[in-house]
């Protein structure tokens, strides 16, 4: 369930982004376009990049030791 | 008619005739008339014009004439009364001195039988001429001649030029025909008009009457050309404005009718030349374009992988790096060159700091990114649920279990963001197809490469997301190898799904099927495609095998197209096998990911911790030292660049060999100081 509320964060955070560039720097429909797609663009590497680190400590098939010995 | 009317306005305006503001409302004109009318018109208005010329000149010359008349008179009545009066002093000095003097009088007879041998011309020479023209005179004559001129109060109207010009009234004696023939030739050469007069003086007042009277006459005769000259221009002008709008309208719809674009004054030239390619960049994205630029330019309207650059190249870099202390580093340096961007860029830098200053933009994202994927992996927060919200668990830190977990963790990464960014590439190369409408390469070429990648290296991707969820503890290593291996063997211990086994095995039908799915039908489309173009005919879209194998018996029947079909084949299955062995060569590139934070983590221990454990100051101190000197000389200084050509190369490699041709040229603005470089060069 956090996986959800994270990626929503996400989104939200996305389409905050684009409202802001697109208030910030209004520069004809060509430029803004740009923007746009650098906005989403980045916006989607983020996410990947925590959606995997979270993925793989789910269920870790390899938990930390605490004690030295297997 | 236009010609005709432009030569009325013309004429109109000389003469100070303004055409009439009001047009009449004459609907009785047609073209052809109007065409005799305007014909007649201008035939007597030249032949006016010709004739006034005529008798203007003729008038000046007249003028010219009485000058020289009265001036020469004047000179011959001076020259008169001097001689009498040098004559009676002789007499005189005879009568005095009695015999003595008996030889002057015979040399005074003598000079006076001379004298009647010789001749005279006279006229009119330019005021500025004409002490060249008596220098010259003299010489030409070696001194045997003599030579009078009298100044013209007023300037006289040129009968040539029909300009008011200073002149001087000459008149020259000489003596034998040899001497004529050259002063003639000189007054020609000077321009000089030369005019016949007698030197007797009852005769010269005769002809300057006579003269005067002719002038009379002719200035009249001028006089009644040009009122006669003045009612036919006012006549043209009464009608001119409606001839002028009657025949642009017969012009416009003309102009119309023909369809021709007489109005256009530019041509456009043809050329089979594919045009050069610009791209509109300002100073924070020039950089990211010069990285795709040097892979190569981009062919006229093709898609600009520079745009996904901007953000997918340093996050990537980050991906590698990603060290928020080192990141935080990277950014102040950027920021440092950013601030001082006005004096930089006015400098001479030298090579290295050249190329940073012209990164700096890239610089600072990738440090930005660094930070960003440094926390997301690294550092963390204390735990309070069942799974770490941000970040690796820093319970992790210093365990036996950490390097598998992380190794483990990194390796899955890769895969999964290198399928990604594949997966972009070939997306972009089917937009690419669309817009130039090659639905070849839409069918052809897009389709099958996005069913092998995501049949093979996708279900990879799918496959770990699945363990990941599950907790499952199969091995997907050897899960792949015997998917080629023995698809058809039972799944034991590594199955995650149900329906796995049958899933697998379409999955590998798919992308077994593919690659011949890439590799034969364009070849033989594009064919078909030439030879129907060649002779005429209408494009259809084959589809299916059995047209394949008409294909094939064509091709044999056709040999010799001037289309090169094995040229096209081979470059097919070349571009085929790249494609499929990279597939597989660039998804294991992608573990390149794995690179630094290893070796962060190794000075940090080995060097910064041990030296704390000594527990002395000099020890400590000079472990400081050597951790500051590592972290900027080793980590920051040779691992940035290391990190910036991986991603350089996944950028060149896993994404833009997806979709991009890059055989275009630039686009440079023609310039004359070009032209000198490469002629010196």
């Amino acid at each position: 369930m956090g996986f959800l509320v994270t990626t929503l964060i996400f989104v939200v955070i996305g389409i905050i982004a684009c409202l802001c560039t697109r208030i910030c720097c209004n520069r004809g429909p060509s430029t803004n376009l740009f923007h746009l797609t650098l906005v989403i663009t980045a916006t989607i590497c983020c996410w990947m990049m925590w959606a995997i680190v979270y993925l793989a400590q789910m269920k870790p098939l390899i938990v930390p030791i605490l004690n030295e010995g297997e | 008619m236009a010609r005709r009317l432009r030569l009325f306005k013309e004429q109109m305006t000389k003469a100070g005739v303004s055409p009439s503001m009001w047009s009449t409302r004459d609907d009785h004109f047609d073209l052809e008339h109007l065409e005799v009318k305007l014909e007649e018109l201008e035939a007597e208005l030249l032949e006016i014009n010709a004739n006034n010329e005529k008798l203007q000149h003729t008038y000046n010359e007249l003028l010219e004439y009485k000058l020289v008349l009265e001036k020469v008179g004047e000179l011959f009545s001076s020259a008169k009364n001097k001689a009498v009066a040098h004559q009676k002093e002789l007499e005189f000095q005879t009568t005095v001195e009695g015999s003595i003097d008996s030889p002057l009088l015979l040399e005074q007879e003598e000079t006076t039988t001379k004298q009647i041998k010789l001749g005279f011309i006279g006229g009119l020479v330019h005021r500025e001429k004409s002490i060249p023209f008596e220098r010259i005179i003299f010489r030409a004559a070696r001194g045997n001649l003599f030579l009078k001129q009298g100044v013209i109060e007023h300037p006289v109207l040129d009968p040539l030029s029909g300009e008011m010009v200073h002149k001087n009234v000459f008149v020259v004696f000489y003596s034998g025909e040899r001497v004529k023939s050259k002063i003639l030739k000189i007054c020609d050469a000077f321009g000089a008009n030369r005019y016949a007069f007698s030197n007797d003086s009852s005769k010269q007042f005769q002809t300057i009457r006579e003269v005067s009277g002719r002038i009379s006459e002719l200035k009249a005769t001028i006089d009644a050309a040009l009122i006669h000259r003045s009612t036919l221009l006012q006549t043209i002008g009464y009608h001119h404005g409606q001839w002028r709008l009657l025949i642009h309208k017969v012009l416009q719809r003309a102009t119309m009718d023909c369809s021709s674009q007489v109005v256009a004054i530019f041509q456009v030239l043809e050329t089979t030349e594919s045009p050069p390619t610009y791209f509109c960049t300002n100073k924070f994205t020039s950089s990211f374009q010069e990285i795709v630029d040097a892979y190569g330019i981009a062919k006229y309207q093709e898609a600009n992988p520079g745009v996904y650059t901007v953000v997918t190249f340093p996050f990537l870099f980050a991906v590698m790096f990603g060290d928020w202390g080192h990141g935080i580093c990277l950014l102040l340096a950027a920021l440092y060159l950013m601030i001082r961007e006005r004096k930089f860029a006015s400098q001479k830098l030298g090579d290295i700091m050249e190329m940073a200053f012209g990164g700096r933009y890239i610089i600072m994202m990738m440090a930005l990114f660094s930070i960003y994927t440094g926390d997301a992996s690294t550092t963390g927060f204390i735990k309070v649920r069942s799974t770490y919200p941000f970040g690796v668990d820093p319970k992790c830190h210093g365990t036996r279990s950490e390097l598998p977990f992380l190794n483990s963790l990194k390796m899955k990464m890769s895969i999964l963001l290198g399928v990604s960014q594949m997966n972009l590439g070939i997306i972009m190369s089917y937009f690419n197809a669309k817009y130039f409408k090659n639905n070849i390469n839409i069918w052809y070429q897009f389709v099958p490469q996005i069913i092998f990648l995501n049949s093979l290296f996708g279900y990879l991707s799918l496959l770990i997301i699945i363990k990941w969820s599950t907790g499952s503890q199969a091995d997907l290593y050897h899960l792949m190898i015997y998917t080629f291996l023995s698809p058809t063997d039972d799944l034991g211990e590594n199955q995650l799904f149900v329906g796995q086994k049958l899933l697998q095995l379409v999955l590998l039908l798919l992308a077994v099927v593919a690659v011949p799915w890439m590799l034969l039908p364009k070849p033989f489309l594009l064919k078909k495609q030439h030879q129907e173009r060649h002779q005429g005919q209408s494009y259809d879209l084959l589809c299916g095998t059995d047209d394949t194998l008409e294909s094939e018996s064509q091709s044999i029947a056709h040999d010799h197209d001037e289309f090169d079909f094995s040229e096209v084949f081979v470059h097919q299955l070349i571009h085929t096998i790249e494609f499929v062995l990279g597939a597989v060569s660039n998804t294991a590139s992608s573990l390149r990911f794995l690179a630094h934070s290893e070796l962060s983590s190794v000075f940090y221990d080995k060097v910064l911790l041990l030296a704390w454990g000594y527990n002395n100051t000099i020890v400590l101190i000079i472990g400081i030292f050597v951790f500051i000197c590592a972290t900027v000389g080793v980590l920051l200084l040779m691992e940035s660049p290391s990190a910036f050509l991986h991603a350089l190369r996944l950028h060149w490699v896993e994404y833009q060999n997806k979709f991009y041709e890059g055989d275009g040229y630039k686009f440079f603005p023609f310039s004359f100081t070009l032209l000198t470089d490469e002629d010196e060069l």
